[in-house]
């Protein structure tokens, strides 16, 4: 079979023309307009052509409160520049007003933030699309009634909220240099939602982020934290964010993944101090995207806006598995792209201070806690009947194997542990993943006793011939399956 | 763990609210940075005013996908009837004959159903929302920027019909493409003219849609506004409002730059049959660049037509405005073209991979034949001695840009320089070698001369002697001819001969 690099999807992406007026204020790094500017590239390079665009509604109150608290909300969409002297302790409450200021028009772009991915998961929902883009939105740090790193409305934790009434497991990945924070805290308690964050650690914003913050109570190994350190560059990030994410695929199995594309982890970002390239980037949507999983991204950080929008243009490009140009077509911002004009930057030569022996000791770390997570955890296995057969055996023909072999033979030339044989049947991950989906798969419990790769492997093999008697095999209760350990 | 150590610092009590590491300033962290990154919170919280309440997962037979609104306007979606060429062409004509952009034209198309002629039929029935932004609102923008920085609100009391929203859209399309310190000439110089009453100067050329680049800014100063008829640039004779004396000469404002800069008049190939009253015809050498022309129609189009300042007069039509306006767009379009082509030559490139162009070439270019030797040419040339010994027929192969000839007289030239007999001999030698080796069994030649290698390089010498004799012969009427090359910098190594 011909390797494919990029298979077509259905997508669509959520924009409103409005959302580059927003000003943070003087000198706030924070700049809505590199929104704009992304939309201006996608329109010149034809790639908007190719998609559904949609303009979001502006998210209620109602929708808003969802997740935030109600007083936070009503705080929000009270404000004004003109009015804050009437605020200030609230202001101090909801820590708004340094880091996040009160700006003309502040609720209205927490609304087509919040809108375009409440409507984008909206859209996943009902099968209507496969990938769904709103860059408006990415805006991680945002608490349940607090406001910090230039984000007031948590979009994304909205988002996964409206995914988890269609479906029982949602994995969030962050590939934002800051921690994602606020979304961490949102499901920090809860297995129906693993966040798992890529970001600088130590003496940075917003200092969480710890290796050992796995969640709580039920939540607990749910969130997964990978803190790094400068200088990240492309070959160290996908060597990490291989065999973690491919993991969390296979121990997780999602049924939707959401994917913070925050762009302040390029080289030369204004606030960042990694050392990606737009390509380096661009990898982890194009790996995530392999396992075929209903996939909603959304933008983020991202503060030299030049760059930003090279890189959220380029991943729309992933996204709709489309070739673009690197010369950048004439648009309305050309001057922003000088001198060379050229969608790809070059990395910096800041040293790396992310040792292949650190990264991999992370990994085992984390290897280690994702073992502790039972296999597709689920509640109500019986309250999940079969569900849309034919979109499965869809996804089984779109998600080839083969696509995949090359990402598996790159984990094994980067880390080449045994540990990492895991990630070979990431695979298969992915296909378990479409069937998961459907249902858990209460059949794999009994791996969770064993431990090493040779038994996995055995497993792997065994699940490609397994798959129709899986399906048969999803009625089995619950109750029968051994404890967790 | 090293890891540890290090959260422990983090996690100990409640961090201070510091900047943040901010170290990796990019060029876009201008002025205005102000690291504002304090550290806001250093521990995930756990409790009901911390975490999301999960929504119960729908039962399957209890969904409604159908009935769930999609909380969002489709404006565009993409349709496999119409070819991308078809779509651009359209997307061009919108652009260029309407002025659409390439959303407003898409969604024109997406609104009479991905209908293409019924979509570019409707194209002349409806304008697009023209550039609300006059000249006075851009004067005055620069004019508020100037004072107040990026303090929108404050710019807004200059501006009070704009929105927020709609200055910051400006902002971010006049920024990149201002020409600052020029354009801070003007506004004081509007300011200067507000004074006279006459309101602010007018061009055209401020009025294009992207903010005026710095061409169109002398524009705006040479042929910038009409009211104060009856003064002429002693310089370009050119009609303007704002006359300034210097050195004897009554100068336009673009004359006056040029002479405050320069030291020198303007020069200029203004149109010679208007002349203001009382200037000095002056003629100058200096052309404008090729394919640069002024035509003084359209001059005097820009310098009388009715300027957006003045009162509107309906009816009348500002040709210097829809002149330039039509340029600017003609200068998109081109530099449109000019991305694209770009585009469409690395996508080539790149169709045809690293080494397969070599294979599409009609044959090796026909280099350049130049007698003339290069310090790289001798060095290569040395090589080839080296490789080829005397096939200076391959040796001129290699060079490709050297005949046969032009090879013999270098080696009569360079003979003793390079010791090019030493390379010779350890040719032969090597060449001798090889087919000794090669050969060893089979060839009757090598059997004479035996195992030893010694006697294989003699033999080969000695017949190669004979060759060289003639081509010394040859060689000196060539030579004569021959222009040598500058010596070379770098003597090629080679092993000097025993």
């Amino acid at each position: 079979m011909a390797m494919q690099p990029h298979s077509k999807k259905r997508v669509c992406y959520y924009y409103d023309s409005d959302i580059g007026n927003y000003y943070y204020g003087q000198g706030h790094p924070m700049k809505p307009h590199r929104i704009r500017m992304t939309h201006n590239l996608l329109l010149n390079y034809g790639l908007y052509r190719k998609m559904e665009i949609y303009r979001p509604h502006k998210a209620t109150a109602d929708e808003m409160t969802k997740f935030h608290s109600d007083d936070y909300i009503r705080f929000l969409r009270s404000i004004r520049p003109d009015n804050m002297s009437e605020y200030n302790k609230q202001m101090q409450r909801f820590n708004v007003g340094e880091d996040c200021p009160v700006f003309d028009g502040l609720y209205e772009f927490c609304q087509l933030s919040a809108g375009g991915s409440v409507a984008a998961a909206v859209k996943l929902n009902k099968q209507a699309s496969e990938i769904c883009i709103n860059w408006g939105g990415g805006l991680h740090h945002a608490k349940k009634s607090e406001a910090s790193g230039f984000c007031y409305v948590n979009d994304i934790v909205l988002g996964i909220l409206e995914l988890l009434k269609y479906h029982q497991r949602v994995l969030y990945i962050d590939i934002d240099v800051h921690h994602g924070d606020g979304v961490e805290e949102a499901f920090y308690t809860t297995d129906r939602v693993m966040t798992v964050s890529f970001h600088k650690y130590g003496e940075y914003f917003p200092g969480t982020g710890d290796l050992r913050d796995i969640g709580a109570g039920k939540g607990k190994y749910y969130a997964v934290n990978i803190p790094l350190r400068d200088g990240m560059d492309d070959e160290s990030y996908e060597s990490i964010f291989v065999p973690i994410i491919s993991k969390v695929m296979e121990t997780f199995q999602p049924s939707a993944v959401v994917l913070q594309c925050g762009a302040d982890s390029l080289t030369g970002d204004r606030l960042g101090c990694f050392n990606l390239t737009v390509r380096g980037h661009g990898r982890c949507v194009e790996l995530v995207k392999r396992f075929g999983l209903p996939f909603l991204l959304v933008g983020g950080g991202g503060y030299t806006i030049r760059n930003v929008s090279r890189c959220w243009t380029y991943e729309t490009s992933v996204a709709l598995g489309v070739e673009i140009a690197n010369e950048l077509p004439y648009n309305d911002y050309f001057e922003y792209f000088g001198p060379d004009f050229k969608l790809h930057i070059s990395p910096s030569n800041m040293s790396n201070q992310n040792t292949p022996e650190y990264l991999e000791k992370i990994k085992n770390r984390l290897f280690e806690n994702l073992r502790m997570l039972p296999h597709a955890p689920g509640v109500q296995v019986q309250a999940i009947p079969e569900d849309a057969v034919n979109d499965e055996s869809e996804d089984e023909d779109k998600v080839d194997k083969d696509e995949r072999l090359p990402q598996s033979e790159k984990d094994k030339r980067i880390t080449g542990d045994g540990e990492l044989s895991d990630s070979e049947d990431e695979g298969e991950g992915g296909r378990r993943d479409n069937r998961s989906y459907r249902t858990p798969q209460p059949r794999k419990r009994p791996r969770l006793d064993k431990d090493g790769s040779t038994i996995k492997d055995e497993i792997k093999t065994e699940d490609s011939k397994d798959d129709v008697k899986n399906i048969s095999s999803v009625e089995e209760p619950k109750k029968e399956l051994p404890p967790n350990p | 763990m090293v890891l540890a150590e290090r959260s422990n610092d983090v996690r100990n009590g409640k961090r201070s609210r510091g900047p943040s590491p901010n170290g990796h300033g990019s060029p876009d962290s201008s002025s205005e940075d102000e690291n504002v990154i304090p550290f806001a919170a250093e521990k995930i919280r756990v409790g009901r005013d911390y975490q999301a309440v999960c929504p119960e997962l729908e039962p399957v037979e209890q969904r409604r996908p159908e009935l769930i609104s999609d909380r969002a306007l489709l404006v565009w979606s993409p349709t496999c009837d119409i070819s991308d060429v078809k779509l651009d062409e359209y997307i061009t004509t919108a652009k260029e004959k309407y002025g659409y952009n390439g959303e407003q034209a898409l969604g024109m198309l997406f609104w009479h159903k991905h209908d293409l002629n019924r979509a570019s039929m409707d194209l002349a029935n409806f304008t697009p929302f023209p550039d609300e932004w006059t000249v006075e609102d851009k004067v005055l923008f620069e004019q508020a920027f100037q004072f107040h920085g990026k303090s929108f609100h404050r710019i807004r009391q200059m501006l009070p019909d704009k929105s927020i929203a709609s200055l910051v859209k400006y902002y971010y399309s006049w920024k990149k493409t201002r020409a600052r310190t020029s354009l801070m000439d003007v506004v004081s110089e509007g300011r200067n003219a507000t004074s006279s009453g006459t309101g602010k100067r007018e061009s055209g050329a401020a009025s294009e849609p992207g903010g005026s680049d710095k061409d169109s800014d002398n524009d705006e100063k040479g042929e910038g506004g009409g009211e104060s008829a009856g003064k002429w640039c002693t310089v370009c004779g050119i009609l303007c409002n704002q006359i300034t004396a210097h050195n004897s000469q009554k100068l336009c404002q673009a004359c006056l730059v040029h002479a405050r800069r320069t030291g020198t008049m303007r020069p200029l190939c203004g149109p010679s049959g208007r002349r203001g009253p009382g200037s000095k015809q002056q003629r100058y050498k200096h052309r404008l660049p090729r394919g640069i022309y002024i035509n003084h129609d359209d001059l005097v189009a820009m310098a009388t037509g009715p300027q957006p300042g003045d009162p509107p007069q309906p009816g009348l039509i500002n040709h210097g405005e829809a002149m330039l306006k039509a340029m600017d767009r003609e200068v998109i379009s081109l530099k449109r073209q000019v991305q694209q082509n770009k585009q469409q030559l690395s996508a080539m490139k790149r169709k045809v991979g690293d080494t397969g162009v070599e294979e599409l070439r009609p044959g090796e270019p026909p280099a350049k034949i130049n007698s003339r030797w290069t310090n790289d040419e001798l060095l290569m040339a040395v090589r080839a001695v080296r490789k080829y010994g005397r096939d200076f027929q391959a040796i001129a192969e290699t060079l490709g840009t050297k005949t046969e000839a032009h090879v013999r007289s270098f080696f009569i030239s360079y003979r003793r320089r390079y010791n090019l007999d030493a390379m010779v001999r350890e040719h032969e030698a090597e060449r001798g070698n090889a087919h000794h080796i090669q050969a060893g069994t089979t060839s009757t030649e090598s059997a004479e001369t035996g195992d030893n290698a010694n006697n294989g390089t003699d033999s080969s010498q000695t017949t190669n002697k004979d060759e060289k004799m003639e081509v010394d012969s040859e060689g000196v009427a060539i030579g004569a001819s021959a222009e040598a090359g500058g010596p070379p910098t770098t003597p090629p190594k080679h092993k000097p001969a025993k």
